[in-house]
């Protein structure tokens, strides 16, 4: 039992904070916000760093790192509050790629690894809220040709993915909810000539953006059959909780510095605010939740490797804890705040409204409670 | 990172778990299962089954006579005897004073006092909080006063768990009354059979005998059995506060406590209800939160690397986190946790089965029992100013 990071991580720790203190200052991040939510400048010097590559195979031209090493890039990228699409490209869509059909995949995992592509992985749908297997999109063979048909909601910077990996039904009579119906699908984005592919872009709550793909007889090749692609649908979204329960410490954790350098400067009734015992609790069931968060952050990445139950179950642990310590932090250094909290000036906000996003990405608390008391073991406790 | 032991330790922890296993009674590893009362034969036959291995005080360096253990050692041996049903070491002697002796105290009384702890022959008690004297414990007032080659005693102490069994008791007690409150306390061991010594029972919420009064009227005490020096009791106080780390949060009866509200909610008709599994759900995803944390600090001590400063956090989840449990266990229960049967917390005992099942009887108590573990060792509202401390200076 070691929770160290070794010396390499360290050091990929440190030239991720480097260029987010260079490149994601807060008003640098404000004008990426009003530019659209992305910027390809940003994502340049993400490859650049081989942050791209992180996870793509060194025979791709990538490094081939694992899931902590993920974690400490997420923890960083959390800290700026980044916005581009950094777990959903290089860590879910590249674990799906490494797990599909390698001549489809190959040149795409080589253009993620070099930053000249992105690929998303689109599966929510509008009426399925947080089931995975809820799929309404249907792929149908023609000729031996797929080709899909459905909507696609929330795709993260959607207009600015070459390629999108999407679940669909290839059983169209079967039940709308059946795992074993679904299927993934590569297909590249309408704008680069895919026309049954229309991608429609809108601005997310947290400054970011994402897109809604509309498909209509969207010509695609199959990527994982039905079978063996929801098993790797459910683990790709368990890498992308993982990475996201990583980037919530590393902004809860910016936050709570945020928060505790302001109480200690703001004067009220001639002290400053930080020496009242009322607001000095709050911070001490603040750090509480942060460092519960961090626990489990680490529970989740270091169970990614385990098997399919044990894994799932771990991971709907790790996110009900983060989607209560995410809450709580970021109303209360809110309220710790007053009202310089509420403003659009004033950082604070920012990272509360990705941590209010972040609860609702990839199953919200409520969802993962649900998924813990449905696997419920009698017995208890981290190896359990 | 490796969330796993390594070979050597889980080797370490079969080894645990096989001696514990053949050397455990059944009878009292019955009561700790049911949460039935423990006497004062159940704690010390115990403790001395462990002191004849070389246990009781296993957190002991060899040079003292302990295993020499490192923290993750000492945490899997919590966690075996915890899982097996073993009563909670009564840490006063081996846990608390112990580490003062051996710090702090002479050869003489390193060699007088540690023998008797290791073996559990001698049962010790602690002498801090006072009438007055709570949160705020450096105002303490029974006074200490050196006449020659005695102290002599006068005050009151409170609060004094299992005092009632009590053959010795380190105490707190004001030596001076110049400067800050906190430089003129000073620790003094107590026989308690000195004359001029009164042990009176509190019966807490529950009906139990659990704490006590012990009263000081002209109690002589050999000069030797100062420990230090006069006027630095708080200093060496505080050194015992900072030897109490993960255990406090109590992460490994809270698995087996869990396990246990599990089987209550099974039998009691309501594991699968939504309302009631999803809040099991809750709890066993703050206990293995906990359990990650404290596996971190564990981390921390082997590897040196970097401190991690969360003793109060685990202090204020640990004690949350007992008492939702034993508030879980009641719900379970419902109505027949109402009915008030004394005898129930005796093991045996079969009971009045229209009331419900022998096993919901005591549920209720142990609920109220619980509500102490936010109030001790330091409450958790001033857990709350030492954390806030640390993040706020």
């Amino acid at each position: 039992m070691d929770f160290d990071f070794s010396d390499d991580q360290e050091m990929l720790r440190d030239s991720v904070r480097k260029w987010v203190d260079k490149a994601y200052g807060f008003e640098q991040r404000r004008a990426i916000v009003k530019a659209g939510g992305f910027s390809a400048q940003a994502w340049s010097g993400l490859a650049d760093l081989g942050l791209t590559g992180l996870q793509v195979p060194e025979a791709q031209g990538g490094m081939g790192f694992g899931p902590v090493d993920a974690m400490v890039v997420m923890e960083e990228l959390g800290r700026g509050i980044v916005l581009e699409p950094y777990a959903a490209v290089a860590l879910v869509a590249t674990h799906l790629l490494k797990a599909g059909h390698a001549a489809s995949a190959e040149p795409w995992l080589q253009g993620i690894a070099s930053g000249k592509e992105r690929v998303v992985l689109a599966h929510q749908e509008r009426s399925a809220r947080y089931r995975l297997a809820h799929v309404e999109t249907t792929a149908t063979n023609v000729d031996g040709i797929w080709q899909l048909n459905g909507t696609k909601t929330l795709v993260p910077a959607g207009a600015h993915a070459g390629a999108f990996i999407v679940p669909a039904r290839v059983n169209d009579t079967g039940p709308v909810d059946d795992p074993l119906g679904i299927a993934l699908f590569l297909l590249v984005n309408g704008d680069k000539g895919n026309k049954g592919a229309k991608v429609d872009g809108h601005a997310t709550q947290d400054g970011a953006c994402a897109a809604t793909l509309t498909l209509t007889d969207a010509e695609a090749v199959e990527l994982i059959p039905a079978g063996a692609a929801f098993d790797a649908l459910e683990e790709a979204i368990d890498i992308g909780i993982a990475a996201l329960c990583a980037e919530a410490v590393g902004a809860m954790d910016k936050l709570l510095a945020v928060t505790v350098e302001y109480m200690n400067t703001r004067k009220q009734f001639g002290v400053p605010i930080a020496t009242f015992q009322a607001l000095r609790h709050r911070i001490a069931d603040v750090k509480m939740q942060l460092e519960l968060a961090r626990s489990m952050s680490y529970y989740a990445s270091l169970k990614l490797g385990e098997p399919a139950a044990a894994r799932r179950r771990a991971i709907a642990q790790a996110k009900f804890q983060l989607g209560q310590s995410m809450r709580f932090v970021g109303q209360q250094c809110i309220q710790l705040h007053g009202g310089i909290g509420v403003t659009d000036e004033y950082a604070a906000g920012h990272y509360f409204k990705r941590l209010t996003v972040m609860e609702m990405t990839y199953g919200d608390s409520l969802h993962q409670l649900g998924e813990v008391s449905a696997r419920m073991q009698d017995t208890a406790g981290v190896f359990a | 990172m490796d969330l796993n032991f390594t070979p050597d330790e889980q080797a370490f922890r079969d080894e645990i778990r096989a001696w514990v296993a053949a050397n455990l009674p059944q009878d009292i590893s019955h009561k700790v299962h049911h949460a039935l009362r423990l006497n004062k034969d159940d704690l010390q036959r115990w403790a001395k089954i462990l002191g004849k291995k070389g246990w009781h005080g296993y957190g002991w360096p060899k040079e003292f006579g302990g295993p020499g253990w490192t923290a993750i050692q000492k945490h899997l041996f919590e966690e075996e005897c915890a899982l097996a049903g073993a009563p909670r070491i009564v840490p006063f002697g081996p846990v608390m004073v112990a580490p003062v002796i051996m710090a702090f105290g002479s050869p003489d009384q390193q060699r007088r006092f540690l023998p008797g702890i290791m073996s559990g022959e001698v049962w010790w008690s602690q002498g801090y909080s006072e009438p007055g004297s709570g949160s705020d414990l450096a105002s303490l007032k029974t006074k200490a006063e050196h006449r020659g080659d005695y102290y002599v005693v006068n005050g009151q102490k409170t609060w004094t768990t299992l005092g009632q069994y009590g053959d010795w008791i380190f105490c707190l007690v004001r030596t001076s009354s110049d400067g800050k409150p906190q430089t003129g306390i000073s620790f003094l061991l107590i026989d308690m059979k000195s004359p001029g010594i009164t042990v009176r029972p509190i019966i807490t919420m529950d009906g139990e005998h659990e704490v006590n009064e012990v009263w000081f009227d002209n109690v002589e005490v050999p000069a030797d059995q100062l420990i230090g020096e006069e006027n630095k009791g708080w200093t060496y106080a505080k050194y015992l506060l900072a030897h109490e780390r993960t255990n406090i949060a109590d992460v490994n009866r809270a698995k087996r406590e869990l396990e246990r509200l599990k089987r209550i909610a099974k039998a009691e008709g309501v594991y699968d209800e939504t309302r009631f599994r999803d809040e099991i759900a809750k709890l066993e995803i703050d206990i293995v939160a906990l359990e990650m944390m404290v596996l971190r600090v564990l981390s921390a001590e082997k590897s040196g690397k970097q401190s991690l400063d969360v003793a109060g956090l685990l202090k204020i989840r640990g004690s949350e986190i007992q008492q939702r449990y034993a508030e879980l266990m009641m719900l379970a229960a419902g109505p027949a946790a109402v009915p008030f049967i004394h005898e129930a917390m005796e093991a045996g005992w079969q009971g009045d089965q229209a009331a419900g099942a022998s096993f919901v009887a005591p549920l209720a108590g142990t609920y109220f029992n619980m509500r102490k573990t936010t109030i001790y060792g330091g409450s958790n509202e001033v857990q709350r100013n030492i954390v806030a401390q640390t993040v706020l200076g």
